[in-house]
């Protein structure tokens, strides 16, 4: 039993679905998959304590439902424009991920695959760039994270943490004007229809991996986790050749819409640059334990170094 | 000359639930139930205060304060227990007779040991959370905040054996045949075979006999889970599960500014002024009572407590003014039908809560039903009135009775008011606004009219709403893991196979859906109608094209009326 907050019939979904599909024919013709898709067993978080009981065995996570698990997972998601291409996404997650599987491990977790979901952008009501323009709104902040909440606040911005759900009738009402959210997000949630302005600015990229309870995966025989890995590593594939696809895509479609996409001069980037630097510090060993966020930097500047 | 004005003013007010005393214990829990319950009013008001003033807030504020509703959900209950006001079904057919004592004895010790199921549930549920080592806010463990769920399901087991029989003999032969059942039951829930069937069948006899409703559904959805293999923790995840829900803290809150507004002298005051505007009108009796009766359900939801409150005034009035008895009861009793419709309605925001609609659009879309059945409602009493009073026996419309009347009534009548613009303005939450009218309501009631004293008057109140409202959400609670049962058995999609292939028209759909509410509404109350068949209902009505706000009125207009129909209308006992 494997869940997920993705819609059913997206490629998250179909990837769940030939990772159950592996299992069944490795495992024999009485074994059972059944994945749960659009959020049927409950939030991340929930599935996360479906799985802890028993009740599921792997889901489909983002770093909000893996920080659940093990917190330092959030280096890889919650640093403002720590990142500037999927490639040092990429490279930065596979150095650090031999540690961040074995923190999982050692807290009941298995690995099976990552991958990621786009790029954080900022949609808005009114076409403003700078960032004293944004302190001067109310920006839609993630509900279960209090400590980014406190994290926006010394920065300046005004924060509104509210459940995803509440997002829209926020929007309408006027509680909240500012959403920073991926773009497949705000076509889905139908945000656009009230900010009808987008800021490119690539705040974060959504970071996530397929786990399974380590109880459950070590029951399987040798040959079965075998297939369900080699499964899970073709489905990374494909979720990676996606992701850019997919932001390029839900842009697309919010434009046919009316969604104007500003554009993002180099003087606004360099500006919410010295913002973004700014929150790093406070990041560090609050929402991101500080061993990992100095591998993430030193990484970062090395592969930085080895590519300019 | 004695108006019915006059009479109204001399009348005092009927609803005075008694406070009991009895031990130490129980002041302790009613204490611990208002003091959780004002810590979540207060909080998302401060939280108001600190974005309006310093552009600040409190960590974690919503997270806390649902939490804090699961506390007071799960206190409530236990509170519930206590004063054996559990929910049960309306009518419980093997109960009556020389029998009823053994029945009360089987039901309840039945009821007890699947509430000591549950409670061993939870407390395994929490030991594995706590081994995961989650914080909610700050340094706070999020299993120290899930304590309430074994605490709860094991005070309300206590309680069940306590109360299964008067005698001091029988109440050990309740707590062995507990006993006995929880071993039985935790025995075969642990095995891989689980013997569903047999276990249905005698929840389902323990419902008959009057077992709480919530033992029945939590017992059943524990064993169904357990036939497909899901381990009896999942019940607590799912139970926990109430605290996701952004809207639910919307429930205490909107509940107890009626709770405070009824046990104040409000309906008094109301019951002047709609007098002093409509009494000069044909009918106007009628036409007052009504529209106080509508004001106070919207805030109340539950008609039973607008009767308590608004009875004793309105039955004077329209007697006075030539209603005979029957149709008199009659119409309080339906007068408050409009206001469940109506925002703030308990039954609108579980109806919310449990469909998944945003509260917004079921408060737009009750608007509109609503003001049709004021109409019909009114309209149906002004023409039951027997003996026309003579034009000169009607008071003179007067402006200064009106600036009177209208001055003195003028705070309760803002509330709704507030409670909409706090909604709309966008400065608050759903759930920041019904802190808002919760704290005016206490202000109005305690502050500016003084009809209850804070420390005479507020512990009780809150605790009586407390109770009520744990009654409600222990149901909402146990219900999440019937769902979950469905959804992971696929039930609601093999249903919608099963009726679009029966049923070809949206109309006879309709006909058939009316009919199912009304006799639903029959035989249990309008909450417990609401969390198990809504789910199973909504998907449905979507197969139909019917929205699920179109959805949510017929569901609330129907129970409502079933609600009120013999054979049980469990609102005429009020009456
Ligand atoms: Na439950
Ligand atoms: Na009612």
């Amino acid at each position: 039993k494997i869940a997920s907050i993705a819609p059913s019939g997206s490629l998250y979904h179909r990837v769940l679905q030939e990772i159950g599909e592996a299992y069944r024919n490795s495992q024999g013709p009485r074994a059972r998959a059944i994945v749960y898709a659009n959020s049927l067993q409950g939030t991340e978080a929930d599935t996360v304590r479906r799985m802890r009981v028993g009740q599921l065995d792997g889901s489909m996570l983002s770093i909000v439902g893996l920080s659940q698990i093990d917190p330092s997972v959030a280096a890889l998601q919650f640093m403002p424009m720590m990142f500037r291409s999927w490639d040092e996404v990429d490279h930065v997650r596979e150095q650090l991920r031999p540690e961040l599987e074995a923190k999982l491990a050692a807290k009941g977790f298995v690995v099976l695959m990552w991958g990621e979901a786009g790029w954080v952008q900022f949609f808005t009501k009114e076409p403003i760039t700078r960032p004293e323009e944004f302190k001067r709104t109310r920006i839609w902040a993630w509900d279960g994270h209090p400590a980014q909440v406190n994290i926006m606040k010394t920065m300046g911005f005004r924060p509104v943490a509210l459940p995803i759900a509440d997002i829209l009738p926020a929007l309408e009402t006027g509680l909240i004007d500012t959403v920073p959210v991926a773009p497949l997000w705000s076509l889905v949630g139908q945000f656009d229809r009230v900010t009808r302005y987008m800021l490119p600015i690539n705040w974060v990229p959504i970071v996530g991996a397929t786990v399974f309870t380590k109880r459950r995966f070590d029951a399987l025989a040798p040959h079965v986790q075998e297939a369900v890995m080699t499964t899970a590593r073709a489905g990374a594939e494909k979720l990676r050749a996606h992701r850019a696809v997919q932001d390029e895509e839900s842009i697309r479609a919010m434009r046919t819409r009316g969604l104007t996409v500003q554009t993002m001069t180099p003087e606004i980037e360099q500006a919410w640059r010295e913002v973004a630097s700014q929150a790093w510090p406070r990041l560090r060993g609050t929402m991101v334990p500080t061993d990992t966020f100095d591998k993430v930097r030193a990484s970062l500047e090395a592969y930085r170094a080895r590519t300019d | 000359m004695a108006t019915p004005a006059a009479q109204v003013l001399k009348t005092t007010l009927a609803a005075e639930p008694g406070t009991r005393v009895g031990g130490a214990l129980v002041s302790v829990e009613n204490a611990l139930l208002a003091i959780v319950f004002t810590a979540a009013v207060m909080l998302p008001l401060l939280e108001i205060a600190l974005r309006g003033l310093f552009d600040t807030g409190i960590e974690g504020v919503s997270t806390l304060v649902r939490h804090l509703t699961l506390a007071v959900g799960m206190l409530g209950a236990a509170v519930a227990a206590r004063e054996q006001r559990l929910l049960t079904l309306a009518v419980t057919p093997l109960l009556a007779g020389k029998h009823a004592g053994l029945a009360r004895l089987v039901s309840s010790s039945i009821a007890a040991a699947i509430s000591i199921l549950l409670a061993v549930a939870a407390l395994e549920f929490v030991a594995i959370e706590r081994e995961a080592g989650n914080t909610l806010v700050h340094t706070l463990p999020v299993w120290v905040a899930q304590i309430p769920l074994p605490l709860g399901f094991g005070l309300i087991a206590l309680r069940l054996v306590w109360h299964a029989a008067d005698s001091r003999g029988a109440q050990i032969a309740a707590a062995i045949l507990t006993l006995a059942a929880f071993l039985l039951l935790q025995h075969l829930l642990t095995s891989p075979q689980p013997a569903t069937g047999p276990v249905l069948m005698v929840i389902g006899v323990s419902l008959l006999l009057g077992a709480p409703i919530f033992a029945v559904i939590g017992g059943a959805a524990l064993f169904l889970l357990a036939g497909s293999g899901v381990p009896p923790a999942a019940f607590a995840v799912n139970h926990y599960g109430l605290v996701i829900n952004p809207s639910l803290p919307a429930i205490p809150m909107f509940t107890l500014a009626g709770y405070l507004l009824a046990e104040s002298q409000a309906p008094k005051r109301l019951i002047v002024l709609f007098h002093a505007l409509f009494g000069r009108l044909r009918g106007g009796a009628a036409l007052v009572t009504v529209l106080a009766c509508t004001f106070f359900t919207s805030f109340t939801g539950a008609s039973g407590v607008t009767i308590l409150a608004l009875g004793g005034l309105a039955m004077p009035l329209l007697l006075g003014s030539g209603y005979q008895q029957r149709p008199a009861l009659g119409l309080v009793t339906a007068a408050g039908l409009p206001g469940v419709l109506l925002i703030p309605a308990l039954p609108l925001i579980l109806y919310a809560i449990v469909a998944r609609v945003s509260l917004e659009e079921m408060f737009l879309g009750g608007l509109l039903p609503a003001a049709l059945m004021l109409t019909i409602v009114a309209a149906w009493g002004v023409a039951r009135q027997q003996r026309r009073e003579p034009e000169e026996d009607r008071p003179e419309f007067d402006w200064s009775h009106v600036r009177t009347a209208f001055d003195s009534a003028k705070w309760e009548l803002s509330l709704p008011v507030v409670a909409v613009l706090a909604l709309a303005s966008g400065l608050a939450t759903p759930v920041e606004a019904a802190a808002v009218t919760a704290f005016y309501a206490f202000v109005i009631t305690t502050l500016i009219h003084r009809d209850l004293g804070i420390i005479r008057d507020l512990p009780r109140v809150v605790a009586e709403c407390g109770l009520m409202i744990g009654g409600i959400l222990l149901i909402l609670g146990v219900a999440l893991s019937l769902t979950n049962y469905l959804v992971d058995a696929q039930i609601p999609d093999a249903l919608i196979a099963w009726v679009t292939q029966t049923i070809e028209h949206r109309w006879t759909f309709l006909l058939a859906l009316n009919i199912l509410l009304l006799a639903a509404g029959c035989i249990m109350d309008i909450y417990t109608a609401i969390v198990v068949l809504v789910p199973l209902l909504v998907p449905l009505g979507h197969a139909f094209g019917i929205s699920p706000v179109h959805m949510g009125i017929i569901f609330l207009a129907n129970l409502e009326l079933g609600y009120l129909t013999p054979p049980v209308g469990m609102n005429l006992f009020f009456a």
